[in-house]
C-alpha cells in the first residue's frame, strides 16, 4: 500500500501537490488540470460512480447485482467500489460470477485472484466454464479461428454470465467496463457501419427478457482505475488475454491511446456522442423486433440467437 | 538513474530527463498506458526527476 504519511522536504519540492490538499500528488487528470493525492482520487472516483449509477437509476435499492468478475483490474475495481457504495443503497446484494473460458496461461492468475478477493469482501462467488456450457475450452474452440477469438468470446461469455446471474436471482448485472472501453466501442462500431449497436443501450430494462447491463465505471479512464487500485495495494500484475492481439480493438486502442494523449478528452467526447446519437435516435425503430431462438427459446433479434449459430458453426 | 522497464529490463541514464513525462517521451511510452513509481511512490507525469532516482514504469494490462 502506498504510503503518504511521511514526507521529505526533497520529496515536497519536486513533486506535484494535491489540487485539494496538501499531499503529494499521485495522480495527474489532463482534461481539467487537475492533481489527485490518495485520498481525494479514491474520494472522486468512488463519488462518480455513485453519481452513474443513481443518476441513471442502473441500480436501485433492493436489487440484486450480478458482477461479473474476470479478476482482473476493472471488474476488481467494480467489486470493491459497488462492496462500498452499496450499503447507500438499501437492501441490495452483491453476488460475482466469474466465467472460466478455459484459456492456457492466462484464466488461471485471474481465477485466483477473483477468489481471494471476493473472500476478503465476503461476497457470494460462483463460477461458470465454458466447458459446462457448450462442452469445449475456449483453446479448443479457437484452433484455426484465432481471428474470432473475441467474437465468439464475447457471445458465449454473455451468455454464460446471463444464465449464471438468472439462477442468482440477481435482477441487474454490472460489468467493468471503462471510459476507454466506452470510447473504443464508439470508434469500432461506427468503423463497421454497426448502427444498431452504436446507439443500443443495454442499462434500461425494455424487455422482460433480458436482464438490464450496466456499465458503473463507464466514466472513469483505465488509468484512474490502475491507480485507484495500486494506491490501496490492490493492483496485480497479471496477464493479458493471448487472443486481443487479433483483435480490432487492439489498432483502435492504440490510435485512441495516441489522440487522447495528443487532446486530453478524446475519449470522454466520443463516449458523449454516443449518449447525444441514443438521445437523437431514441424512438426510432433501428433493430428488429424481438425475437425467440427456434432452437433454445432464448431471446434474440433473429430465428436463432447467437450462441446456437456459433454451436451450428462449430459442430457443437 | 535506474530505469525499470515494464518488462523488468534494466536501463541506466546517465542524464536524466527533468521530469517523468519527459523520460516517457524519450522512452516512446504513452503516459495514458502506464503508471510511475520513483523511488517506491506512485507519482504524476510533471514529478521531476534526478540522476540518483529509481525509477519503475508498470505497464497497465488492458482488459479484466
Amino acid at each position: 500500500m502506498e504510503d503518504n504519511s511521511v514526507k521529505s522536504t526533497d520529496d515536497v519540492k519536486i513533486t506535484p501537490s494535491c489540487s485539494y490538499c496538501e499531499d503529494q500528488a499521485v495522480f495527474y487528470e489532463p482534461i481539467r488540470k487537475r492533481h489527485f493525492c490518495k485520498a481525494h482520487l479514491i474520494e472522486n472516483i468512488e463519488t462518480r460512480v455513485y453519481s452513474t449509477i443513481t443518476e441513471s437509476k442502473q441500480i436501485q435499492s433492493g436489487e440484486t447485482v450480478a458482477v461479473a468478475l474476470s479478476g482482473g483490474k476493472d471488474s476488481t475495481a467494480l467489486l470493491v467500489i459497488l462492496s462500498r457504495l452499496l450499503p447507500k443503497l438499501q437492501g441490495t446484494r452483491l453476488v460475482a460470477i466469474t466465467i472460466d473460458e478455459g484459456i492456457a496461461g492466462y484464466r488461471t492468475e485471474t481465477m485466483r485472484a477473483a477468489e481471494n478477493l471476493t473472500n476478503q469482501l465476503h461476497i457470494l462467488h460462483k463460477t461458470v466454464t465454458f466447458r459446462d456450457l457448450v462442452g469445449k475450452d475456449l483453446d479448443e474452440l479457437l484452433i484455426g479461428r484465432e481471428k474470432q477469438a473475441c467474437t465468439l468470446c464475447g457471445v458465449l461469455r454473455k451468455k454464460a454470465i446471463a444464465d449464471a446471474a438468472k439462477t442468482s436471482g440477481a435482477t441487474v448485472i454490472a460489468t467493468g467496463h471503462n471510459l476507454d472501453d466506452e470510447a473504443q466501442s464508439v470508434l469500432m462500431n461506427a468503423l463497421r457501419g454497426d448502427l444498431p449497436r452504436l446507439i443500443r443501450n443495454t442499462g434500461t430494462n425494455q424487455s422482460s427478457s433480458f436482464l438490464p447491463r450496466v456499465k458503473p465505471l463507464s466514466s472513469i479512464t483505465e488509468k484512474e482505475i490502475a491507480v485507484y487500485l495500486f494506491v490501496q495495494g490492490l493492483f496485480t500484475h497479471l496477464p493479458e488475454c493471448p487472443y486481443a492481439e487479433y483483435a480490432l480493438r487492439a489498432d483502435v486502442r492504440s490510435m485512441l491511446a495516441t489522440l487522447e494523449t495528443q487532446y486530453p478528452g478524446t475519449m470522454q467526447n466520443l463516449a458523449e456522442s454516443k449518449r447525444k446519437i441514443e438521445q437523437y435516435c431514441s424512438g426510432t425503430k433501428v433493430m428488429g423486433s424481438l425475437q425467440f431462438c427456434r432452437e433454445c427459446g432464448d431471446p434474440c433479434s433473429g430465428e436463432i440467437c447467437q450462441v446456437c449459430r456459433i454451436r451450428h458453426n462449430l459442430g457443437i | 538513474m535506474k530505469v525499470i522497464l515494464s518488462d523488468k529490463s534494466v536501463c541506466n541514464k546517465e542524464i536524466s530527463p527533468e521530469t517523468v513525462a519527459k523520460l516517457l517521451i524519450e522512452l516512446g511510452i504513452n503516459p495514458i498506458e502506464v503508471m510511475v513509481v520513483k523511488n517506491g511512490k506512485l507519482v504524476p507525469e510533471q514529478t521531476e526527476i534526478g540522476s540518483c532516482d529509481e525509477i519503475q514504469i508498470i505497464r497497465i494490462a488492458h482488459g479484466g
